[in-house]
């Protein structure tokens, strides 16, 4: 074993005591900003982009003392640099955005997505089964792990199946873009019978294409289901604003509106973050959660030095569960913070032109399209 | 039926308009407030961009390029200030009854081209309907968004010619020698605040990433030194939010040279283009041969408009004829002699 590899190891295992504190209800283990820190300085050593990157701007890892000083990486990194800290022979899974970039795709790949795992099902158990058995029937509108092997997405949602899900011979109800209606119609209608809460879990776009089919005859889930919606549109249905896919898919589900949680996550961490409303009855819609191991800052999309209390900035999350990749990411999304978490408040408008030249969205809209 | 001669009369007088207009001393001011230039960029442009001092034979190619039709609307919405010129050129030698809309961020230059012509032939029409053309031709410039939504407004009978955005390239060949190349790609950068469809915004080398790092340094003294005597406009919030993202991604996978006006990034491999927002911003990528280049540029190639080099003939094969190719330092002063944006010719 290389001393990188025993350093990362020594480091994933901090991390997840976080976690394991988290599931056991105790304290964390140690201070955010000490484990943040030294995976700043890690990865410093042995991700040579992000050694550049501190020296762009004048960081000196070794002085870091709290977690905000460190860099953030920009998500456009991972599509065209390599952001880890081992040889690719030594990935043991690696994920790729959805969406293009020039030709590129996100990469984010991972030596021991164990620490993935655990924290993913330790928070989303959290998020989304309060109140429920610890099984329940997990009926997902989304690729499966088999069919889409390189998104983090479908290898979370095939995570929580296995871990959260009674055994059933169908969990996944979309193969090759398909929606099978009729087998989850099926298996809807048997948790009815069994009078079985299910969790749905999908993407926006699926639930889009679910409400279209079903139309106004409405699609109900047995009492207290719960659903899980993520991710935007990327083009594969019509968009559909937040509050109004709430309340639609509250409609059709006949659920509570609190009881459809949105999900917030990106290939590029290994860490999710979740609006509260099915646990905290005090918990506003649209404010989003984060686990003791990651936090999202506010940043001045120029600056990048965080917004005061209230203003809206640029989303850098900071994952300790990032062992070796990039600790802190600086994502495209603007945030908010706001009693009890933050709110997601989409992108930053594209520059308007001023000349013929092409905008960079033009052309991602372009190759997008192609 | 028009002579040509007619046409390139008509031409040939709103060329001269056109250097009345630019040698108005009220004009500078008025355009630093429309584009967002320095007076200094402004006038950069006009003393090197306007194409005031276009031959016979380059009238005639653009009096060739232009189809005849009874007449034509010019849409002018997304494009460099002195655009209007051969958009209202072309649109002039095609018909003797045109009509221009003006751009509403950038009015002044095709206002006052109109106002100085005083040719009969071309008036404003500053709210004029694209529904509401009847017959003949419309040609748009801006955003292909815009184009596609015209082409939508526009009735059946008439034509759209779409003139959308596009970005330059340039390449430094192995035997250019680089401070030369930076000078000349750095005048290249600097017209327009790189924010026309020939402005290079990516620059290949063909050697090793210890050339491109070279290349890099020498234009970021470049940009430096002209910036000095022609400084660039103020950005608005949105491109420095672009910028400022463009610069830390080029520190993660690369190198950056930060100056207050202007950014270079340099790739330390060939791996997925990075294209940096306008403003001057350069990307510069070394590549091993014009094949490598090719493959590069791939996923951006219907988007060039523009590829500045030494050694046209190379790069033609790789770009086709659809693409102006010209020497580094030349790719903002593209002879008037028909569309800019050759992609454009013919209707879709």
């Amino acid at each position: 074993m290389s001393t990188a590899e025993a350093e990362s190891d020594a480091l994933h295992d901090r991390a997840l005591g976080f976690v394991r504190a988290f599931e056991a209800g105790v304290d964390m283990p140690e201070s955010f900003d000490a484990l943040a820190c030294d995976l700043a300085r890690f990865q410093a050593r042995h991700v040579p982009g992000y050694a550049r990157l501190c020296d762009a701007r004048g960081v000196r890892p070794s002085a870091l003392r709290i977690a905000r000083d460190a860099p953030g990486v920009p998500t456009e990194a991972f599509k065209v640099s390599r952001v880890a800290s081992f040889p690719d022979v030594d990935a043991r899974v690696t994920f790729h955005t959805s969406g293009t970039t020039l030709g590129a795709r996100g990469t984010h790949a991972m030596r021991r997505p164990g620490t993935y795992d655990h924290a993913a099902l330790a928070f989303g158990r959290h998020a989304l089964m309060s109140g429920l058995p610890a099984r329940v029937p997990v009926l997902v509108l989304a690729a499966s792990p088999a069919e889409a092997g390189d998104s983090s997405l479908s290898h979370m949602l095939g995570l929580f199946s296995g871990a959260l899900g009674t055994p059933a011979a169908t969990t996944f109800f979309i193969r090759d873009e398909i929606l099978d209606i009729a087998a989850l119609d099926d298996r809807v209608a048997r948790a009815i019978v069994e009078k079985t809460s299910v969790l749905v879990l999908g993407t926006s776009f699926a639930f889009v294409h679910l409400l279209d089919s079903v139309g106004d005859a409405g699609f109900p889930l047995p009492p207290r289901s719960r659903v899980m919606q993520t991710g935007g549109f990327k083009g594969k249905s019509r968009e559909v604003d937040a509050d109004t896919l709430r309340a639609d898919l509250a409609r059709a589900f006949a659920i509570d509106p609190r009881a459809i949680v949105g999900e917030y996550g990106m290939t590029e961490l290994s860490s999710q973050f979740y609006e509260a409303t099915a646990r905290d009855a005090a918990a506003a819609v649209g404010t989003y959660i984060e686990p003791p191991w990651a936090r999202v800052v506010p940043v001045h999309p120029e600056s990048l030095l965080p917004v005061p209390e209230g203003e809206v900035g640029v989303a850098r999350i900071e994952d300790l569960m990032n062992v070796d990749s990039a600790f802190a990411v600086l994502a495209a999304d603007r945030v908010r913070r706001v009693p009890g978490g933050f709110e997601l408040l989409g992108r930053w408008p594209g520059a308007s032109p001023r000349g013929c030249s092409i905008a960079v969205d033009e052309i991602l809209g372009a190759s997008a399209l192609s | 039926m028009r002579a040509q001669g007619d046409a390139s009369r008509a031409v040939r007088h709103l060329l001269r308009a056109a250097a009345e207009v630019a040698h108005d001393p009220a004009l500078v001011a008025r355009l630093v407030r429309s584009t967002g230039l320095s007076a200094e960029g402004v006038r950069f442009a006009l003393e090197r961009s306007l194409e005031l001092d276009a031959t016979d034979a380059e009238v005639a190619a653009l009096v060739a390029h232009a189809t005849r039709a009874p007449a034509v609307h010019v849409v002018l919405s997304a494009n460099v200030f002195t655009a209007p010129l051969r958009a209202i050129a072309l649109a002039r030698a095609s018909s003797d009854a045109v009509t221009v809309r003006p751009s509403t961020r950038e009015p002044v230059f095709a206002a006052a081209l109109v106002a100085a012509a005083a040719d009969p032939s071309v008036t404003l029409a500053e709210s004029r309907d694209v529904g509401d053309v009847a017959s003949g031709e419309i040609h748009v410039y801006g955003r292909d968004e815009t184009i596609v939504a015209v082409r939508r407004a526009a009735r059946p009978a008439v034509v759209v010619r779409g003139h959308g955005t596009g970005l330059g390239v340039a390449l430094v060949l192995a035997g250019d020698g680089l401070d030369e190349a930076a000078r000349a790609i750095a005048e290249d950068v600097v017209a327009f605040d790189q924010r026309g469809c020939l402005s290079p915004r990516i620059v290949l080398t063909l050697g090793d990433a210890a050339r491109a790092a070279e290349l890099g340094r020498a234009l970021h003294r470049a940009l430096e030194e002209l910036g000095r005597s022609v400084p660039r406009g103020e950005l608005d919030v949105a491109e420095r939010r672009d910028a400022a993202r463009y610069a830390e991604t080029m520190a993660f996978a690369g190198h950056v040279h930060r100056a207050e006006r202007h950014l270079v990034g340099v790739a330390t491999e060939a791996g997925p283009l990075l294209v940096p927002p306008p403003g001057r911003h350069v990307h510069i990528v070394a590549v091993s041969d014009v094949a490598g280049a090719q493959r590069l540029l791939g996923p951006i190639h219907p988007h060039i408009v523009a590829v500045g080099t030494g050694d046209a003939d190379a790069v033609r094969s790789v770009v086709g004829q659809r693409v102006r190719v010209s020497p580094l330092g030349w790719m903002q002063r593209p002879r008037l002699d028909g569309p800019v944006d050759l992609r454009a010719i013919g209707p879709a």
